[in-house]
């Protein structure tokens, strides 16, 4: 809780698929209690570098340091203690298909219930209260009793994300939480995590595909493009011409000063075939 | 193309042509005049089927004998087969993955009678013994569905409870049974229908049940009794057939 840093990722690369690198050299550092968003471009690395956060995947190259430690140095029992203290909000909640609604939101706290209470729990929820309170934030009190195969995707989402509301981790971490949720629903989901991270102080790190959202919820921004960080500045200092070079398709460059911006400097722009 | 098939069936002729002479096998008394009145009245025989009260009431206690040996061997298949079925499906690493395929392999490929047969010089005559052999045999034949389920399950509610702190043990109950249950049901219940059959059968080697009645009648030529306990065990056989496609379909 009182580590000097929530987050700091050095030269952190990850290869996928063999050479090809998702994540580049990203380096960055987020106090505890900061709220960061990251935008960017599909394929920029957003859900990679959630992942390698989350401790899902493990890094390449670099270094990772999550709420003072480095995941990979702790025996598994250690791991397994830090990760109670992570939570990481999937664009497309892996939920259980027969499972009841009541069941998956309480299942954010087994890594802190003790064996005997969640195999309870499995048979008789134990916190319907404490499951239906976050739901309820999340306007979907209604469905505790649903099977998760029954709902739309975005209350799925939303379950998942009252999973991780109730799982009450230090860190949250998100990974497009509302792409399912018309614009009304999204930003009131959005402000609903900022506002749990701001109540309880705690560090708040979501990707974003509507920049919209991120400007209006968070005081820093993180641009993400091709694994590699083209910005990270505070909110005030986003502008359209920042978010058109980072959205920027290459064929569609906008140019800078009459040369094609970035992208040409790794292939150029003309296709052999058209020689 | 035609010389294959000449060739082809010439070799079939000539093995079943090998075949009963080798068991010394008489064609001719197949098609002989008196054979069909000889199996007339050896059908004749069982019939009318013995309804009598005091019979019938036996039946129904030997109904209620294999109805219970396939289900308590079922169920202890079922919950034996999770059991080797983990392990199996390489949650432990690949040693015990390999010897307990292994022994998956093994309770599979012995037949149920055989296992009867060793149970009841095991642990005596009668139903602990037909249990005994059915689960064991079924046991394996389960293990191994069960462990495929296992590991064709999807396994992102479980990475994802894994990354959120929670034990092995809970992430088991709360991701992965979830998403294999149904399917493991389904095949307990496909496997209990075959061991009612099978649990009937079982009493021919002195492991209870309606087939230990059917043999006694049969030993001691009381063909008609004999009878009863055959459409006895066509009833339930039917029974058990429609129940469980209703429960399938109700589970569906």
């Amino acid at each position: 809780m009182t580590a000097a840093v929530a987050l700091a990722l050095k030269r952190l690369t990850v290869m996928r698929e063999g050479e090809r690198r998702a994540l580049d050299g990203v380096v960055l550092s987020i106090r505890p209690g900061e709220r960061v968003a990251v935008i960017g471009p599909s394929g920029a690395g957003k859900t990679t570098l959630l992942r390698v956060l989350a401790t899902a995947l493990r890094q390449t190259d670099g270094s990772v340091e999550i709420l003072g430690t480095d995941p990979w140095a702790l025996d598994a029992g250690a791991r397994r203690r830090l990760r109670a203290r992570i939570g990481l909000i999937h664009q497309a909640p892996p939920l259980p298909p027969r499972q009841r609604v009541v069941t998956a939101v309480l299942a954010g706290r087994l890594g802190s219930w003790p064996l005997w209470k969640a195999l309870v729990s499995l048979a008789y929820p134990l916190d319907m209260a404490g499951a239906r309170a976050e739901l309820a934030r999340l306007d979907l009190s209604d469905r505790l009793f649903d099977r998760c195969d029954r709902l739309s995707g975005g209350q799925a989402q939303r379950v998942g994300i009252a999973r991780v509301l109730y799982q009450q981790p230090e860190l949250i971490l998100a990974d497009e939480p509302v792409s399912a949720l018309d614009p009304a629903l999204a930003n009131h989901t959005v402000g609903v995590l900022a506002a749990e991270a701001q109540a309880r102080g705690v560090t708040l790190f979501a990707s974003l595909h509507a920049v919209d959202l991120a400007l209006a919820h968070f005081p820093r921004i993180v641009g993400l493009r091709d694994g590699r960080v083209a910005f990270d500045l505070p909110t005030e200092q986003i502008d359209a011409q920042r978010l058109d070079q980072l959205y920027s398709q290459e064929g569609y460059l906008p140019t800078q000063e009459g040369r094609p911006f970035e992208a040409s400097r790794n292939r150029p722009l003309q296709s052999p075939l058209c020689k | 193309m035609k010389s294959a098939w000449l060739a082809g069936t010439a070799l079939i002729l000539g093995l079943v042509w090998a075949s009963a002479a080798f068991l010394r096998l008489d064609p001719a008394g197949l098609f002989a005049a008196g054979t069909l009145g000889a199996f007339g009245k050896f059908v004749g025989e069982f019939f009318p089927p013995d309804l009598s009260a005091p019979f019938l009431s036996q039946i129904a206690w030997g109904t209620l004998e294999t109805l219970a040996i396939s289900a308590v061997a079922t169920l202890l298949a079922a919950l034996g087969g999770i059991m080797i079925a983990l392990p199996a499906a390489g949650r432990f690493g690949p040693l015990p993955q390999l010897a307990s395929r292994f022994v998956l392999n093994a309770l599979r490929s012995i037949p149920e009678l055989v296992f009867a047969a060793l149970m009841v010089l095991a642990a005596g005559l009668g139903p602990f013994a037909g249990t005994l052999a059915l689960a064991l045999h079924t046991t394996g034949v389960l293990g191994r569905l069960f462990a495929e389920a296992l590991e064709n399950a999807p396994s992102e509610p479980a990475d994802a409870l894994v990354n959120s702190g929670a034990s092995r043990v809970s992430v088991f109950f709360y991701a992965t049974l979830p998403g294999v249950l149904p399917q493991c049901v389904a095949y307990s219940l496909y496997r209990w229908e075959i061991n009612i059959r099978m649990a009937a059968v079982l009493g021919f080697v002195g492991a209870g049940g309606l087939g230990q009645m059917l043999y006694v009648s049969l030993s001691l030529f009381h063909s008609p009794q004999a009878c009863s306990v055959i459409l006895a065990m066509l009833l339930i056989v039917m029974l058990v057939d429609e129940a469980s496609a209703l429960l399938r379909r109700s589970m569906a």
